[in-house]
């Protein structure tokens, strides 16, 4: 039988066999418009009213492009920042220290939180203060929480 | 009513003991553990020293003058 042996049957290299190609986002069609989609488990007649809605009148279609501006890789791309260590911002190995995170990350807090632990007990804890047989050491602590305002 | 503020285990006490073993700086967290319910004394010694690994502190003298207590 004459003609090309290689013609017809599944061809693993053509396009629409590479994974690689299905779009994350649905893709975006060819109208440019979202199709209707009818949305199972709504009450009775709920769902074919809103396929009535999405139908009269065409619905925007899928943003284009990254959300980010930037497409995200995944953990086993390479890296894009292939001068810095992978280290950097952790207080060990190689690059920069925890210094170069953002304030709300490395921030300590404990002086928020003193202040306002302070200013809901130093009442009672002032009261405590003034008791004859107080301690030193708990004098020189309200001494400290005092300075602290 | 001093001599009950002050008892071993009472909520002075613990303030006294925390924030001393921890350090000023965590007087928060002091004050916070200090209110937790602790079993006793030396229970509540057991865990500082299981935190800091260091002796409890916090001293029974007291002369020391406070200051600023009209603010």
């Amino acid at each position: 039988m004459a003609g090309n042996e290689n013609s017809g049957g599944n061809r693993p290299t053509a396009p629409q066999n590479n994974p690689a190609n299905i779009s994350a986002t649905g893709g975006a069609g060819q109208s440019g418009t979202q199709a209707a989609k009818y949305i199972p488990g709504m009450p009775y007649g709920q769902g074919q009213e809103l396929m009535t809605q999405q139908t009269s009148a065409p619905m925007s279609g899928a943003p284009e492009g990254p959300i980010f501006g930037k497409q995200l890789g995944t953990l086993l791309d390479p890296t894009n920042n292939p001068s810095e260590p992978v280290t950097a911002g952790v207080d060990m190995g190689p690059g920069p220290g925890s210094d170069i995170l953002p304030k709300n990350i490395s921030a300590d807090t404990r002086a928020d939180e003193n202040k306002m632990i302070v200013q809901k007990y130093l009442p009672t804890l002032l009261y405590a203060a003034n008791l004859p047989d107080t301690p030193d050491s708990y004098k020189r602590f309200i001494n400290y929480l005092l300075e602290q305002q | 009513m001093s001599k009950v503020a002050w008892l071993p285990g009472s909520l002075f006490d613990n303030i006294d003991k925390f924030a001393n073993s921890l350090g000023y700086q965590n007087a928060a967290i002091a004050i916070e553990l200090a209110m937790q319910s602790w079993e006793s004394p030396e229970d509540r010694n057991a865990f500082i020293y299981a935190i800091t690994g260091d002796n409890i502190q916090g001293t029974t003298e007291n002369r020391y003058p406070i200051r600023n207590l009209r603010r």
